[in-house]
């Protein structure tokens, strides 16, 4: 996929649907039309490197996009916080997040109501509610914080396509050599800084369900509880999520190991692996709250249906976790030595810093 | 509108402005004044057929420089409001969209010509 394509293809996943495929075919036209002036003038073919400044030209291929779009909404509270730029973006993952969050409350409510649990109406719609609060708030904070860097930094873009990934940096104030190829060259600043976020997130989350259960639970927890396991491997959790804080922030001070990043990835998918084999072992996941007999009785098809449900997902999260690391340690294995990392320097010396 | 008034709007402006350079404004009213103008300048490059690209060679040669960004929207736009008819062509071995104007857009055409002529007459008037 040439530089032309890869730009096309990161304008077109901000094109409206309908008129995705001809904007994008008139785009490239036009493109292509503008290389082939310029060659001529020069008598000779493009460089990458003018040919990337053909396409800087251009813009930022979200900002293109916007342009071609009719519906310009945003979210405002007051001042704008999401422009016409991301919405639609903002609006399909709080869509996607939504509908999967919900999903999982249909489910433990349906078992709840399958095993003979009363269920009232404003359990429903206060957890309902509450959900729908907290996805709202985290999907706005980080979509806010994407558009102010986006309307602050509107020239560091960089080109993704989808499987053979292109990294245009634009970072005017270094302006070090660009670097194109079908693999990524380097991890984005961003993405460091976006798992920096999530993680300090995960982890008070973490520490937060270990006192507030109902946050896992939700309505549930007026009757159920963590079983023990939870809890103990809550350190060895805490300590790889902290240490992929670590790792975030070496790729950002070092964003050229992209090596480094693909071995410790292959680590902790393999850690999490040994953490999701004691969890199954551990054999039930949830108790009843009210640990007397009567307490035992009453739950005991829901506690039943609910560690099922357990059981199934945590397998299912083995076999997929088993076959990451295989592909993940495949690539390794493919991909060329001294291509990105620790031994890259000689990569590195070549920007002239 | 008055001199007076036309004196009162550029200083307003000024005023309500105060950190900004003359050259920043001077640049910003030349952007809105060039955009009222741009349709005008499409439809009428567009009484012979081009493609995106020539059309905006073509425009740019003429002094009405526009970006992509700005052409291929506003192309569309024209399309949907039934005054251009597009249709892709091979050409030089690739396919290429070629735009030209419909009987709708020749008529559109005229009657903003008419209306551009006199608001040029005004202006010359008040100038």
């Amino acid at each position: 996929m040439d530089l032309v394509d890869r730009y096309v293809r990161a304008v077109s996943k901000g094109l409206p649907e309908e008129q995705r495929e001809d904007i994008t075919r008139e785009l490239s036209e036009d493109i292509r039309s503008e290389m082939e002036d310029r060659q001529r003038e020069m008598g000779r073919e493009l460089t990458e490197a003018e040919q990337e400044a053909v396409l800087k030209q251009r813009g930022n291929p979200l900002l293109l996009a916007a342009r071609y779009r009719q519906d310009q909404r945003s979210v405002a509270f007051g001042g704008q916080i999401i422009g016409p730029v991301l919405f639609p973006f903002y609006i399909k993952v709080l869509s996607f997040n939504l509908g999967l969050t919900f999903l999982v409350v249909a489910i433990i409510f349906t078992a709840l109501a399958v095993s003979g649990q009363k269920v009232g109406f404003n359990y429903i719609v206060s957890t309902c509610l509450l959900q729908l609060f907290i996805q709202l708030s985290v999907v706005t904070l980080i979509f806010a914080l994407v558009e102010r860097h986006l309307t602050k930094h509107p020239d560091r873009w960089h080109v993704k396509g989808m499987g053979g990934k292109f990294r245009l940096d634009l970072n005017i104030e270094r302006d070090i050599q660009l670097r194109i190829g079908s693999n990524r060259r380097e991890v984005s600043r961003f993405e460091s800084l976006s798992i920096i976020v999530a993680c300090a997130v995960a982890i008070g989350w973490m520490t937060a369900v270990q006192n507030f259960p109902i946050l896992i639970l939700g309505p549930a927890a007026a009757f159920l509880k963590l079983a023990p396991i939870w809890y103990q491997i809550y350190f060895p959790i805490a300590a790889l999520t902290a240490l992929e804080i670590v790792r975030a922030i070496i790729n950002l001070v070092r964003p050229d190991w992209v090596r480094f990043r693909s071995y410790y990835g292959v680590f902790v998918q393999a850690a999490g692996l040994v953490i999701v084999y004691f969890l199954i072992k551990a054999g039930h996941w949830v108790e009843a709250a009210n640990s007397g007999a009567s307490g035992a009785v009453n739950f005991a098809r829901t506690v039943e249906i609910i560690n099922q449900v357990f059981l199934y997902a945590l397998v299912g999260t083995a076999v997929f976790s088993g076959v990451m690391i295989l592909i993940r340690v495949m690539r390794l294995v493919r991909q060329p030595h001294g291509h990105n990392g620790p031994a890259g320097v000689g990569a590195r010396a070549k920007e002239g810093n | 509108m008055t001199t007076y008034t036309v004196y009162r709007t550029v200083c307003g402006v000024h005023y309500m402005t105060p950190g900004t350079n003359n050259h920043e404004l001077f640049e910003n009213l030349r952007l809105e004044l060039r955009r009222g103008s741009l349709v005008l300048a499409v439809l009428a490059a567009l009484r012979k057929e081009h493609y995106g690209y020539t059309l905006r060679k073509t425009l740019s040669e003429q002094g009405m420089a526009i970006d992509e960004g700005t052409l291929y929207p506003l192309l569309r736009r024209l399309e949907s409001h039934g005054l251009l008819v597009s249709e892709w062509r091979e050409e030089d071995k690739r396919n290429k969209r070629f735009y030209k104007l419909s009987a709708d857009g020749k008529e559109m055409l005229k009657q903003l010509l008419t209306e551009w002529q006199g608001i040029n007459s005004s202006l010359n008037g008040m100038l």
